[in-house]
């Protein structure tokens, strides 16, 4: 459970993390509407701010000057009446007192202190407005100090009333000197609520969030459809690139408008086009080289099959010829014979050059066919006084194979091998693993240097200008070989050393392989094999194709 | 052996020159090197052997051996430059017996020929049956009840073949041993080929053979007798 929830939580951190990283629609709204938050919290909380402090001022001048005039209003009253003589009086004035404030103030929440030391004894204690919630705890006493030490000035406070449901309401107090003639001095503080203010100030604040809220939803979806606009032709761009990479020559933009995106879809329209219709070139080119080929393949073919005809009766008929007409039919025969391999040959190499060879693929055993070519080459071996030795494959060497190829190729190196080979034994060995069959031709015969064996594969290259050569050959051999081997997606090593010998090992895949690892070693290890003993075990399936026999041979 | 063969090629060089070839083994030989007059020449001739060139002017070599197996089973053999092409594949399904890639070399040419004009060699009994298709192989007849059905000498060999060793799978190399006379490994297109013109002849359903049965991976062998 916890690992779903788990997964879970972290497909729902990963989703947006992923959409951030491939969409820019979404990181741009993401943006907009982050950004667009942050102005519009920090506007909101800058008006607040403003509007508060604003209507507190205006509010508290007019608090002020509400207090002013009260307290003025009843000290002139106080003075215009006579001055009290008894308790009775006092009684009197006070309560007249209290009513002018009440009256000329615009609050009720009226307090009066008597100030101890300039009041007299006749002074009544206190006086307040019947049901006043102002009580002398709510005073500081820097504020009492400050009303007691200056009574021409007036001096005011911000303080919290106890609220209906319990809710401290501020309020400021306001307080100022009262003077009672013969009496004595009052502190009057008059307090007034700013429930109105706050009230304006929370319905000024929850519009502003609501606006700002919305804004950044009317923001983010300005930018989405903004961005949808340009994002879209932009993803259509890159798919219509990626159908184009894929081989669709005919991908194409659909052009609407005159504006930039449209000229990025005309500008894709034509480099389309002029890929297509380089391609198509291309290909056309491809065409003509194959019917070319396919031509020249008819042309000659024709009179060289006349040539190779009369060659032949005139090669059966040199018995009754004198011998210098003889020994002409002979060099007429065999050159005809070296010419029609050169040209197949030629003919050969321009198919895979107008990449026009197809495989007729078979499942067949490669030991099987290792060992028929090398059953072939038994006759040439023998010519040759070589031995052939062939190790089949242990397991299953089955693979996909054209056999005509596999074996031209198996053809051409144990050959070179027998005509190389200094008359020394020549190995053919077949492996496989899970990945690759393979097979190894080595011969220890001359060896090639190093730069040499780097070339052995290019056209009409041969490693001794002066190299007698008994077998002939096109000097095409071993670029058909390697053709050969990688239109059926293997490979052709080879390593060589002066005097020692060289070992070709064709590598093919088992089907689809991309990665391959040849079953074969490249370098040649006779010694480390014979010591562990492991060529014991694959000598059951050695055969001997061809020993040549001292006595019969010479 | 003698037979009289008609060459059709318009390369009148090469044509003399197989006519060379041909006479020294002791064939006759005719010559023709338009296409559009081939199946007269042909008809004229009456040879025992076609020796077909596949690209001809007047009329394409694959035209001619349809129009001249309409009327005849006569042995053909196309000659052809090009083995990879699918020409081959259309001329044997044209009714071509056997092809030859040029340059071929004399000793192969007169074995080919040899190897279609050669009588047939029946083992086994006269008559053979496979499914419901009986094979009269001395008077070169098969019928499926009264109903003869017409096939090329070819056929015929490659249906006796099949026919004489029911219990045997064929592979495709001993098909084209036994009735092509080929002793290496050679085109097994052949014989894909003529085993569907084969099965178009005598098979009732050629979608759901009886007479010949493929069998899968190895190659062919009679169906049970019915």
């Amino acid at each position: 459970m916890s690992g779903t929830l788990g997964g879970r939580l972290l497909s729902l951190i990963r989703r947006p993390m992923r959409a951030w990283r491939h969409s820019l629609l979404f990181r741009t709204v993401v943006i907009a509407a982050g950004a667009t938050t942050l102005a519009i919290v920090i506007g909101t909380v800058w008006a607040t701010l403003a509007i508060q402090s604003d209507l507190l001022g205006a509010r508290r001048d007019q608090i002020l000057a509400d207090t002013k005039r009260a307290v003025d209003f009843t000290q002139t009253a106080v003075y215009r009446q006579a001055a009290p003589t008894d308790r009775a009086a006092v009684q009197q004035l006070r309560n007249s007192m209290t009513d002018n404030l009440a009256t000329a103030s615009s609050t009720n929440l009226i307090l009066g202190l008597p100030i101890p030391g300039a009041s007299t004894a006749d002074a009544p204690a206190s006086f307040t407005l019947y049901g006043s919630a102002l009580v002398e705890s709510m005073l500081s006493d820097g504020l009492r100090e400050q009303v007691r030490t200056r009574p021409e000035t007036q001096w005011y406070q911000s303080i919290a009333l106890p609220g209906e449901d319990g809710r401290p309401v501020p309020a400021i107090v306001v307080g100022q000197q009262l003077e009672m003639p013969n009496v004595g001095v009052y502190e009057v503080y008059l307090a007034y609520p700013l429930d109105d203010v706050s009230e304006t100030v929370r319905f000024v604040q929850g519009a502003l969030w609501v606006m700002g809220l919305s804004l950044v939803v009317i923001v983010g979806g300005i930018v989405w459809l903004v961005m949808r606009s340009v994002a879209t032709p932009v993803a259509d761009v890159s798919r219509a690139s990626a159908r184009l990479a894929a081989g669709d020559l005919a991908a194409r933009l659909e052009v609407t408008g005159e504006n930039e995106l449209a000229t990025l879809a005309r500008a894709f329209n034509r480099m389309a086009d002029s890929l297509e219709s380089q391609i198509r070139e291309l290909a056309e080119l491809s065409l003509v080289q194959q019917r070319f080929v396919s031509d020249v393949s008819h042309e000659l073919r024709t009179p060289l099959t006349t040539i190779r005809l009369a060659a032949g009766v005139l090669h059966g008929e040199r018995e009754g010829f004198d011998p210098i007409t003889a020994r002409s039919a002979e060099l007429l025969y065999d050159q005809v014979a070296r010419f029609e391999v050169l040209l197949a040959d030629l003919l050969e190499i321009s198919r895979y050059d107008a990449g026009s060879v197809e495989l007729s693929l078979e499942e067949i055993s490669m030991s099987d066919v290792a060992e028929q070519v090398a059953e072939s080459l038994r006759q040439v071996a023998w010519e040759h006084d070589t031995e052939l030795h062939f190790t089949g494959a242990m397991g299953d060497d089955v693979i996909p194979m054209d056999p005509r190829r596999i074996r031209r190729i198996l053809r051409n190196l144990v050959g070179n091998a027998i005509e190389h080979g200094e008359m020394q034994p020549i190995d053919i060995t077949v492996a496989q693993n899970e990945t690759a069959v393979a097979v190894g031709v080595r011969d220890h015969g001359l060896g090639m240097r190093p730069e040499d064996s780097a070339r052995v594969f290019d056209r009409f290259w041969r490693a001794d200008p002066s190299r007698k050569r008994t077998l002939g050959g096109s000097g095409l051999g071993l670029a058909i070989a390697l053709g050969d081997a990688r239109l059926h997606g293997g490979t052709i090593e080879v390593w060589s050393q002066l005097g020692v010998g060289t070992h070709f090992v064709v590598t093919l895949p088992r089907g689809e392989q991309s990665e391959m690892e040849s079953p074969i070693r490249l370098e040649p290890q006779e010694q480390i094999e014979a010591a562990d003993g492991s060529a014991a075990g694959s000598a059951t399936r050695e055969t001997l194709v061809v020993r040549h026999d001292q006595e019969e041979g010479t | 052996m003698t037979g009289r063969i008609l060459v059709v090629d318009d390369d009148t060089a090469l044509a003399e020159m197989i006519g060379i070839v041909l006479m020294g083994d002791g064939f006759e030989t005719s010559f023709c090197a338009d296409g559009a007059l081939a199946v007269d020449a042909w008809r004229v001739q009456k040879p025992d052997l076609v020796l077909l060139d596949l690209m001809l002017p007047g009329k394409d070599g694959i035209e001619i051996c349809r129009e001249i197996r309409e009327e005849s089973g006569v042995p053909i053999i196309m000659l052809t430059a090009r083995s990879d092409t699918t020409d081959v594949v259309s001329g044997l399904e044209a009714g071509a017996d056997d092809y030859m890639v040029k340059p071929f070399n004399p000793k192969e040419l007169v074995a080919r020929i040899r190897t279609r004009l050669r009588p047939l060699s029946p083992e086994g009994g006269k008559t053979l049956r496979v499914a419901d298709v009986e094979i009269d192989v001395v008077a070169h007849e098969v019928r499926r009840g009264d109903e003869s059905i017409a096939l090329t000498p070819l056929e015929f060999e490659l249906l006796v073949a099949l026919a004489s060793k029911p219990q045997q799978v064929f592979t495709r190399e001993q098909l084209l041993e036994q009735v092509w006379g080929y002793h290496y490994k050679a085109d097994t297109r052949l014989v894909n080929v003529h085993v569907q013109r084969l099965r178009s002849k005598v098979e009732v359903d050629p979608d759901n053979p009886r007479v010949v049965m493929t069998v899968r991976g190895v190659g062919y062998r009679a169906g049970a007798t019915a």
